[in-house]
This record gives structure tokens, C-alpha cells and sequence, in this order.
């Protein structure tokens, strides 16, 4: 017994001596050398939400392509990226790893609102550029001066809401809304945008406001549905999370209701998640009216565009395995790419303020000929001073016969 | 274990921890803070597991309460983090004494199976009150720095805060379970009806195993929210409390100084181990590592392969090989005992 106590000491002891590792060479910049590039970021290869799990991989795959072109200004990225499990506890540990062992240049593309929020103040401390986060959530863009280093990229939630709103304003002056949110950050955001789209004039049209807890569940999600029949909608506004928004299709016909029109917010409006709802009985999916920014790689009318010709052959090479008729590989290439432009602009002398300075100061635009080629075309990313949103022009898709089709130009929900 | 010996071998573990952060990077020390938190938790979880033989698939909830507790009393209090602790693990001890008095009705995997709502209860109350609690969204702690007019890393002084803790926790449950309270909880653990016939109360043993064990909990999850700053729902995901039972398991229930591998791997296992194992996989052909869900089958893989190479755990098996380097009489080879400390 005594024996067994001192063994495990000295085991301990020799694990301590195991996990001892050698004093990091500092340079100049970390995760730069004259040949290479440290990219990290998590991702949620497993857990509730795995279903994002295509961006890591596909992002990876454009870079492997970048560097089969020569790679940025002579140097070949290297990106790593690990599973958090959409856990914020292992997104932490994840991320003090990437800075102070790995020495990654920058973070790029981490995914998940409060995985990153986790790391956010972390990495503003170390003044670690955060770049690009996968997730839309308003603050990663808006909260810009008080974290420095950290950029979101897709159109944030609130200005998705307020394109909404816009539409509505334009096209269905008469409708009368009926608004069923989720109750948190995410569904908030969407609402507060559907508001400011709607403009005080507008703001009568929304007949019932009626929020869910995610934790309560689908009886939650019928009892809000049932009281936005009742209250005499005849449109049937969804800002929630993929579950709770397949949940609301499938009640709504259930209980007989049939608004004239259905506006679901991108996230959960996906080719995937429609067709879920409309095989567990839902009849309202057909014409459900979304946005979107990116190319569509399930909708063949986008195939001879260069970008998409591109985006498969980038597939076919370097991610075999992925699935290239699934739009979360053709998001994690475009991110990809605009990683890539910010690392060039950034210049030969890489330093993490340089690279902060190109990402506060992005424009790519088909007027200057350098548009990301799996937007959408016309699609600008830009950021200036104090606007940093990178990516805030979509266009409205409506869902019909399985396939998104657009609906006229694009629409800007924020200033620029 | 003699006490002469047992407090040499204690001796050789400060050593250590004070040598570890001098040879370990700011990253390594930073995880082996973790596994001076994970250590709190198990040794709470061995007292009502090991010793008093209850299985709970709940506790990582009572580290949830114990990491909420501190999180609102820093934010929304402007309490010092350090003075905290005490109060998320009385918390903590509170919310398991309250269900442990009702659970001492069920009985092996009855009880395992009710504990399983704790967690689960958890996360729904956290997104119910999303006021107090933030709900998904969960809340932020100021970034961690070292207080006091030390200067050190970030990662060096959460180490010490947290190893001090587990050495203190270490020796008030030596001392909890080695005298009569301990022999009480062995005694329920070994046959209930024999405890009862000796004049112990079963289920007041019980209850108290349970509330003991949830103010580990608490303290380490405190700590856990100092080192994470930021508790979410998702922080505390019903896999915590089942990879806090794979901990206790495979240090070996019941042992102590087991706690310490349970505590190395359930850190590792996760970050470092796990992930390392999966590289090795995906070199296999027709494996694709990177598939949803891979990484739990490694840890599954590594739980039966030490199930089956120790079924005591890593105590046990230590225990093993000490008996059988020591003992040359054929007849004394290791018998499967239990181990009292």
C-alpha cells in the first residue's frame, strides 16, 4: 500500500518530466517563418453541432490549393484545426495551446457563438488576430473597437432581420406577420432587425410577436405556433435554430394552418433542413423565402460559373471525402479564400497588426475586379473605418422544387 | 497505508507539483491546472463512488453549480474570484446533500440512472433563467491574472491556486476516510445490511457521502470557471459527468492516490491523448478519423483496453505489479482486494 502511494508519485513525477517541452524559439513574428504561415482554429467535429463540421476541412482544401499556386508573398499556410465539441471549456484550452505552444500566426474561422466568445478577450489580450469567425452572431462585427483583433465575416443576424423587414416594406406592404423567435442572443439579433427593416411606419404589420425557449422544446414551439394562427398571420415569420424551425413546419400544417407566405432565416433554411420538414409532412416549405450570399452548389443554374467550376475541382483534388453539393464546403472555401487576399495584402513583412490592418480595410468588389468567387455575383466584401461588416449584402432565394432560386438583386443589410 | 509512508509519498507529490510549472511551457502548466481542478472533482466523486460504493453519473452539474456560483458572485457582486471557492462548493454541497436525501431510496443502478437528471435538469434550469444565468449564451469572468502583487503568468498562478486547493482537499479527505466516518462509508459500500446491524445509519451515510462529494465538486468547478473564464450550458455537457466517472474507474475507485491518474487522463484524454490517437487512426486506410462522433469511440476503445489490462484501475494494476516483484511465494500473488485507503 505505502509502496503503491510512492509509485504513483513517482509516476507522477515522471509524467511531469514527459510533458516537459522545450523552450519555444521566439522570431520576430510567431508563426511565421520564411517558408510557412501558422493558421489554427476549432471547429465542432463532434457534438450537438457537428453538422458544421464540412467548413474545417474544406477550408483546408483551398488552402492546400493556394499553396499548390505558389501560396502568399513565397510562404505555404499551414492550418491546423481540432474538434472543441462546441464546448467553450475545450475551445479555451484549444486556444491557449494555439498561442502559447503552437505560436499560430493568427486564429481563423473558429466556429460557434460561444466558443468564441470564450476565447475572445483571451486572444484580445494576447493580441492574437481572431479572424473570420464562423458564426453571424451581431457582436464579432459591431463590438469591433472594443475587440481589436477579432472580425466576423458573414452577414450578421441582425442585418439578415433587417433585410427581412426591407422586403416586406417593398413587396408585402398589407401582410400581416407573424413572428416566432427563439429566446436568446441569436433570436433577439434577428428580431431587432426585423424591426429596424420594418421602419416605425411598418412596425403595425407584425400582428404577434410570440418567442420559444429551446429548452422547452417542441410543446414550447406548438404553443407559439398555435397562437400566431390565432392571431390572424398570414405570414409566418421563423427566426430559430434547424430543430425548432423543421419542429414549427411540421405543426403549422398539422394544425391546419396555411399562411400565404414563409420567411426563414438562413441558418435553418437549407436544402437540408427543407427537405427534413417536408418528409416529416410539412406542406408550407414550397416558397419559403430566405437569403443567401454564396454561390449554390445544389442549384445547377449556378455551374458555369467560374468560381463554382473552381470550387469543384478544388473539391475533386483536395477533399475527396466531402460532400461538394453541400453549401457548408463551398462557405468554408470562401473563407478560405478571403483568408488568403488579407494574407496578401498584408504584405511580404507579415506581422499579426499588418494582418489586422488589411482585415479592417478589405475591399473586394467585381468594380475592382477582385470579387470572392464563390459569393454571389456582385457581392462586395468590405470594410472600412469604422464599418466592419465584412460580408452584409445578400440576396432573397425563394425555396421551390427543392432548389433555391433567387429573387432580383442584392440587397444591403447595413449602410455601405 | 502506514501514515509515516503515506505522508512521505504526499511529501513526493508537493515536490512535484512545485517542480512541474519550472519544467513544464505556460501551455503544459496551464493543463496540468486542469488536472489539479479534475483532481478536486474525482477525489469528491471517489468518496461517494469508491468508498461508499453510490454511482452517480451527475457530478459534473455539481461542478456546473459550483462555476455558476462563482461566475454571478464575480460579475454581478464584483467578488474577489479566491473568496468564491468556499461558497460555490458550499453551494455546490448544498444542491447534493438536498438530492442525496431522496436518492438514498434507490440503490445501484436505480440511483445511477436518477443521478443521470441531475446534469440534465441543470442545463435546462441554466437556460430557464437566462437573467441570473445568461442562459445559451452564457457569461464571461474577467480575463485571469495573477493577484496579490505576485507576478506570474496567467497560467502559472491559476496552477497554483488550484494545486494548493488539491493538496489541501487531498488531506482533509485522507483524513475523512481513514478514521470512523471512513470505515462507515466502506461499511455501507461493502454490505448495508451489516452497517444497519452495527448501528449505522445507511441512508444518512449515504446523503452525507453525496453532499461531501458535491462540495468537491463545486470547489473544482469554481476553479474550472477561473481558469475557463466563460460558463456556458455547453460547458458542462452530460459528458463531463460521465468522463468524471471513466476518471474515477480508471484511477482505481476507492484509492486515493488512483485519483491522480483518473485526473491526468480525464485532462489528456480530451485535448491531447484523444486527438494525437485519432492522427494514428486516420492513418489507417478506409478510417476517416475526421467522421462526427470519432473521437468518443477513442476514448471507448481506451476505457475497455484498461478495463481489460486492469479491471482495478491504474492503482490496481500498479498494485499488481508491486505484489508481484515483491512477493516470491507462489501463494501470495496479488489477491483481488479492495483497496482501504
Amino acid at each position: 500500500m505505502k509502496r503503491t502511494f510512492l509509485l504513483i508519485v513517482a509516476a507522477l513525477v515522471a509524467s511531469a518530466a514527459v510533458v516537459m517541452t522545450a523552450g519555444a524559439t521566439s522570431s520576430a513574428t510567431p508563426g511565421v517563418t520564411a517558408k510557412s504561415i501558422l493558421l489554427e482554429g476549432t471547429f465542432p467535429l463532434s457534438g450537438p453541432a457537428s453538422g458544421y463540421a464540412p467548413i474545417a476541412p474544406s477550408m483546408a482544401a483551398y488552402f492546400a490549393y493556394a499553396n499548390a499556386k505558389g501560396g502568399v508573398n513565397g510562404r505555404k499556410i499551414n492550418f491546423k484545426y481540432d474538434d472543441d465539441g462546441y464546448n467553450p471549456a475545450t475551445t479555451v484550452q484549444l486556444t491557449h495551446k494555439y498561442v502559447e505552444q503552437d505560436h499560430a500566426f493568427a486564429l481563423v474561422g473558429g466556429l460557434g457563438t460561444e466558443p468564441q466568445t470564450a476565447v475572445r478577450q483571451y486572444l484580445n489580450d494576447q493580441k492574437v488576430p481572431q479572424l473570420f469567425v464562423s458564426t453571424g452572431a451581431t457582436t464579432f462585427d459591431r463590438d469591433w473597437s472594443t475587440y481589436p483583433w477579432t472580425l466576423g465575416w458573414q452577414p450578421d443576424y441582425e442585418a439578415e432581420g433587417a433585410i427581412y423587414g426591407k422586403y416586406i416594406v417593398k413587396n408585402l406592404p398589407t401582410a400581416k406577420l407573424g413572428v416566432l423567435y427563439q429566446n436568446d442572443d441569436y433570436g433577439n439579433d434577428y428580431l431587432r432587425g426585423l424591426n429596424a427593416g420594418l421602419t416605425q411606419q411598418h412596425a403595425t404589420q407584425i400582428v404577434s410577436t410570440q418567442p420559444f425557449d429551446l429548452t422547452v422544446g417542441i410543446a414550447a414551439v406548438q404553443a407559439a405556433v398555435l397562437k400566431l394562427r390565432a392571431s390572424g398571420a398570414d405570414t409566418f415569420v421563423i427566426f430559430g435554430t434547424p430543430t425548432p424551425t423543421i419542429q414549427a413546419y411540421i405543426i403549422a400544417t398539422k394544425i391546419g394552418w396555411t399562411p400565404a407566405h414563409v420567411i426563414t432565416n438562413s441558418v435553418a433554411a437549407t436544402d437540408t433542413f427543407l427537405t427534413i420538414a417536408t418528409k416529416q409532412g410539412s406542406t408550407i416549405t414550397n416558397g419559403t423565402l430566405t437569403v443567401n450570399y454564396l454561390l449554390d452548389p445544389s442549384n445547377p443554374i449556378y455551374n458555369k460559373a467560374a468560381g463554382m467550376k473552381l470550387y469543384r475541382q478544388i473539391m475533386a483534388k483536395y477533399d475527396p471525402k466531402g460532400n461538394a453539393n453541400d453549401g457548408l464546403n463551398l462557405y468554408g472555401a470562401a473563407k478560405a479564400w478571403n483568408v488568403v487576399q488579407v494574407l496578401k495584402a498584408a504584405g511580404k513583412n507579415l506581422t499579426r497588426a499588418g494582418l489586422m490592418k488589411a482585415a479592417r480595410n478589405m475591399n473586394f468588389s467585381a468594380k475592382t475586379k477582385n470579387a470572392n468567387p464563390f459569393t454571389l455575383p456582385g457581392v462586395k466584401t468590405f470594410t472600412k473605418g469604422g464599418f466592419q461588416y465584412p460580408i452584409s449584402q445578400v440576396t432573397l432565394v425563394r425555396y421551390q422544387n427543392n432548389v433555391f432560386q433567387p429573387l432580383g438583386t442584392l440587397i444591403s443589410g447595413r449602410g455601405a | 497505508m502506514k501514515p509515516r509512508l503515506g505522508y512521505l509519498g504526499f511529501a513526493l507529490l508537493v515536490v512535484a507539483v512545485v517542480v512541474a510549472p519550472s519544467i513544464s511551457s505556460h501551455y503544459r502548466t496551464f493543463q496540468l491546472a486542469f488536472v489539479g481542478i479534475y483532481l478536486i472533482a474525482l477525489i469528491g466523486l471517489n468518496i461517494l463512488t469508491g468508498l461508499t460504493g453510490q454511482i452517480s453519473l451527475g457530478h459534473g452539474a455539481f461542478m456546473g453549480v459550483g462555476a455558476y456560483t462563482t461566475t454571478i458572485l464575480v460579475v454581478d457582486h464584483g467578488w474577489r474570484d479566491l473568496w468564491t471557492l468556499p461558497v460555490a462548493g458550499l453551494v455546490a454541497g448544498l444542491a447534493g446533500l438536498a438530492f442525496g436525501v431522496p436518492a438514498t431510496r434507490f440503490a445501484g443502478p436505480y440511483l445511477a440512472l436518477a443521478t443521470f437528471a441531475i446534469p440534465l435538469s441543470f442545463i435546462g434550469l441554466l437556460k430557464r433563467f437566462p437573467h441570473f444565468t445568461g442562459g445559451t449564451g452564457g457569461r464571461q469572468l474577467p480575463s485571469l491574472h495573477s493577484q496579490f502583487g505576485i507576478k506570474a503568468n496567467s497560467s502559472v498562478w491559476i496552477y497554483w491556486v488550484s494545486w494548493l486547493v488539491a493538496l489541501a482537499m487531498l488531506l482533509v479527505a485522507y483524513a475523512l476516510v481513514r478514521g470512523r466516518f471512513g470505515r462507515a462509508l466502506r461499511s455501507v459500500r461493502d454490505s448495508e445490511i451489516a452497517a444497519t446491524a452495527n448501528g449505522i445509519s445507511t441512508a444518512g451515510i449515504k446523503a452525507i457521502a453525496f453532499g461531501i462529494s458535491a462540495f468537491y465538486c463545486g470547489l473544482a468547478g469554481g476553479l474550472f470557471a477561473m481558469a475557463v473564464t466563460f460558463v456556458n450550458p455547453d460547458t458542462f455537457p452530460i459528458d463531463l459527468s460521465i468522463l468524471l466517472l471513466v476518471g474515477v474507474v480508471l484511477g482505481g475507485a476507492g484509492s486515493l492516490g488512483g485519483m491522480l491518474f483518473g485526473a491526468l487522463f480525464v485532462e489528456f484524454i480530451r485535448i491531447t491523448w484523444g486527438p494525437a490517437l485519432l492522427d494514428v487512426f486516420s492513418r489507417i486506410h478506409h478510417v476517416d478519423a475526421r467522421a462526427a462522433g470519432s473521437s468518443l469511440v477513442v476514448y471507448g476503445v481506451v476505457l475497455l483496453l484498461v478495463l481489460y489490462a486492469a479491471p482495478a484501475g491504474a492503482a490496481g494494476l500498479v498494485r499488481r505489479i508491486v505484489a508481484a516483484a515483491s512477493s516470491f511465494k507462489p501463494k501470495r500473488r496479488s489477491a483481488p482486494t479492495v483497496d482501504q485507503t
